[in-house]
């Protein structure tokens, strides 16, 4: 019986637990089995290590915790512990007559659970279980497929006592209940889980996106999706992570913009503040709040296709994405099917910076402790410093990684998608964007397939094209053309998604044009530097941080990207900066 | 009959107190006690014969160990002590433990002397603690034939 197996099984656990005791005195191993019957835990006793082991190996599913003694002549209490930790992955506690700290340092060192001295009381026993609880709890974390409920939902409970809104107060309260039941019975975590495919997540975002991020409501946002055995419950739960992670992307653009020294420079642009609903300050903003969604989203909903050339008035009519969502049938992924590509690319010219500022300082601001900051350079066409066109030829990639990350339900622990570098390689050289995509988007379902796996967290997600073509690199790029080149020898392999976070917070813009986006973007955080802008374009919600670093220059001088792209999915954190691409693994979402 | 119960638990108590005045036993032993239930009524006997028995091994290692010719391997002594240590720490053998402390020191500081001293009145100590709860299990056994109740004494 696996654990999850005993503990449904057993409805009393603790009791029940079955313990292996492994003590070579006779005497404290009696005493030992007989304080564990008391605790009514199920023991198994041995003398000897190498017996413990065997047994071990011969059902590793046949114990639950394993009780270790130190000292012990056959073998080393701490290379037990070492061995059971790797192979069988189970809690063990280390049991000793030493008080000596190091010991109980050395202990956990080799990853006991727990350290106790004889003589042991039953009391300190009667706890025992609770490791057996963490572990596999810990286990189930790292190999879910779906939604992890009760453990994000804990999180997001502390997340929503934040927040502002109180139009939602209601809808809080409502999954606080829910979750508040799951979190009651800790144990009894397995329930048929919604499995978020890409689909149906766009049929989410669609409505979300009909309704309003700050008014969507999961029971108008069920109506509209209209799915078939999808509860409230479900999409509730959804939303949560949706706009907590919005809300995570704009507090990392909130520290970077924090960090800035240009704030006021941008408060200049007074101009954009008709656009309503920025928020100038660090506080997190609320995700999508009245304001913004309704006042400027909608204004830039509707951008036209069209190049922007002033800073003001620059946030003309698109076309709403949300028909395109929907009738989008390329971003349903059957397989690995590339939607068609709408335009979107950006092309970055600036291909002579440097980011020094960049790499010293956005790495710091973007790499979360347990992330590695990836840079990745793309082609670039020749940089237009005056006009503020930045290119990147990006976007075709990141739809097909969020195509491939939503469509595939694999486990997060180690996953994180590239793109082919040979399709981005197609998409950086290609001037023409349309034609480029549109080239690239047959390569679509091998590229998908070569979608890099990062098998752990160490590992950073190098995305894209390994180097310029053009090798416009700058010179003095400093750190930042080290971590590109030390990115470089990452290979490609399986990439694994599940359904993750979205990160939402901010004005959606949409445009068809990424460029224009970027722009848009660009001009909004001049307004407010702590905003994420977001935009979206087929059902790919890219929250766009705007790096205040930016200082228009050209030809060789350092310069800190124009703008970052980002957009986060899965848990990861894609920032592009106009002029290089960066990818940051954002783990732990 | 109720009246040689009656005295026959009062010599008990007094005389279970009084192991513990003296320091043969400690709250561990009492912890022992309360394991002890209907499902296993003789555990402490038990559990306090092994650690006899594990006495007799333990001793005899380190005699062995102290008794080499040429140098004496102190640390495989240490070995013996600790466990000793552990095994009288977890039946409450007060005295035991606290000499075989005593005799760890010794060892670290590979006083050969200090070592051989100690482990002579380790000795002594178990076989003295094993005579004493020897009688405490008799008239336990005295009692339950009369027909009463081993009466609870805690320290």
């Amino acid at each position: 019986m696996t654990v999850e197996q005993e503990f449904e099984a057993v409805d009393q656990f603790p009791v029940g637990m079955r313990v292996l005791a492994v003590d070579d005195d006779q005497t404290c191993l009696r005493i030992l089995e007989t304080l564990l019957h008391r605790c009514q835990y199920h023991v198994t006793t041995t003398d000897s290590a190498q017996t413990a082991l065997e047994l071990l190996r011969e059902n590793k599913n046949k114990f639950d915790l394993v009780i270790s003694d130190v000292d012990m002549p056959d073998m080393d209490g701490f290379k037990l512990l070492e061995l059971v930790g790797l192979e069988m992955d189970l809690p063990v506690i280390m049991l000793s007559a030493h008080s000596d700290p190091k010991y109980v340092m050395k202990g956990v060192k080799h990853g006991a659970c727990d350290y106790l001295l004889k003589p042991v009381r039953i009391e300190e026993l009667k706890n025992i279980w609770q490791h057996v609880v963490r572990k596999s709890k810990f286990k189930k974390m790292k190999s879910i497929v779906t939604n992890v409920e009760s453990t994000d939902n804990t999180d997001q409970n502390g997340v929503k006592a934040n927040r502002k809104r109180k139009d939602q107060f209601e809808e809080v309260e409502e999954d606080d209940e829910e979750r508040g039941n799951e979190n009651d019975d800790p144990t009894a975590q397995k329930k048929p889980r919604v499995l978020w495919t890409r689909e149906l997540h766009n049929k989410f975002l669609a409505a979300v996106d009909h309704l309003g991020v700050e008014k969507a409501q999961p029971k108008k946002i069920l109506e509209l999706m209209n799915v078939d055995k999808l509860t409230r419950e479900n999409v509730a739960s959804h939303l949560q992570k949706f706009r907590s992670a919005l809300k995570k992307i704009t507090n990392e653009a909130n520290q970077q913009a924090n960090m800035a020294a240009i704030d006021s420079h941008f408060m200049q642009m007074s101009s954009l503040k008709g656009l309503g609903g920025f928020h100038h300050q660090q506080r997190q903003i609320p995700l999508g709040s009245g304001q913004f969604h309704g006042g400027a989203a909608a204004t830039m909903r509707h951008f036209p296709l069209g190049r922007l050339n002033s800073f003001g008035g620059v946030f003309p009519h698109v076309s709403s994405s949300l028909p395109r969502n929907h009738s989008d049938g390329g971003y349903i992924l059957q397989g690995m099917p590339i939607p068609p590509l709408d335009d979107l690319h950006i092309n970055n010219n600036n291909n002579n910076k440097a980011f020094p500022s960049f790499s010293s300082q956005q790495t710091s601001l973007m790499v979360a402790p347990n992330n590695q900051l990836v840079l990745q350079q793309p082609s670039y066409a020749s940089l237009n410093p005056g006009g503020f066109s930045p290119h990147l030829e990006i976007n075709k990639r990141l739809e097909d990684w969020s195509n491939t990350l939503l469509s595939t339900n694999i486990p997060q622990s180690d996953v994180h998608s590239k793109p082919d570098a040979l399709e981005w390689n197609h998409f950086c050289n290609s001037d023409a964007a349309q034609a480029g995509f549109s080239g690239a988007n047959n390569l679509g379902p091998m590229t998908d397939a070569q979608l890099l796996r990062s098998s752990s967290p160490s590992e950073g997600l190098f995305v894209g094209q390994q180097k310029l073509e053009n090798g416009s690199m700058p010179s003095d790029a400093g750190s930042l053309d080290d971590i590109v080149n030390s990115m470089m020898p990452k290979e490609q392999s399986q990439a694994d998604f599940f359904e993750g976070d979205w990160g939402l917070d901010g004005i959606i813009a949409h445009s068809e044009l990424a460029y224009e986006n970027l722009f848009l973007c660009f001009l909004c955080n001049l307004v407010n530097m702590r905003k994420s802008v977001l935009f979206r374009h087929n059902q790919l919600l890219l929250p766009l941080v705007l790096s205040f670093f930016f200082l228009l220059s050209c030809k060789k001088k350092p310069v800190s990207p124009l703008c970052n792209l980002c957009f986060k999915h899965d848990g990861i954190l894609f920032v592009l900066p106009m002029n290089l691409l960066a990818v940051k693994e954002w783990s732990n979402l | 009959m109720d009246a040689l119960v009656a005295q026959l638990q009062m010599q008990y108590r007094n005389y279970t107190a009084s192991l513990y005045q003296q320091g043969f036993l400690d709250d561990q032993f009492t912890e022992l006690k309360k394991l002890q239930d209907d499902a296993s009524p003789d555990f402490v006997a038990e559990v306090l014969s092994l650690f006899f028995e594990d006495c007799v091994k333990l001793i005899g290692n380190m005699a062995r160990a102290l008794d080499q010719t040429g140098t004496v391997d102190f640390s495989q002594v240490g070995a013996s002590v600790h466990q000793l240590k552990g095994s009288s720490s977890s039946v409450g053998a007060k005295r035991v433990k606290g000499l075989c402390v005593t005799f760890k020191e010794y060892c670290e500081a590979n006083n050969y002397e200090g070592c051989v001293r100690c482990l002579q009145q380790i000795d002594i100590e178990y076989k003295a603690l094993k005579t004493k709860l020897q009688d405490m299990f008799n008239l336990e056994k005295q009692i339950v034939q009369a027909g009463g109740k081993v009466p609870q004494v805690d320290n």
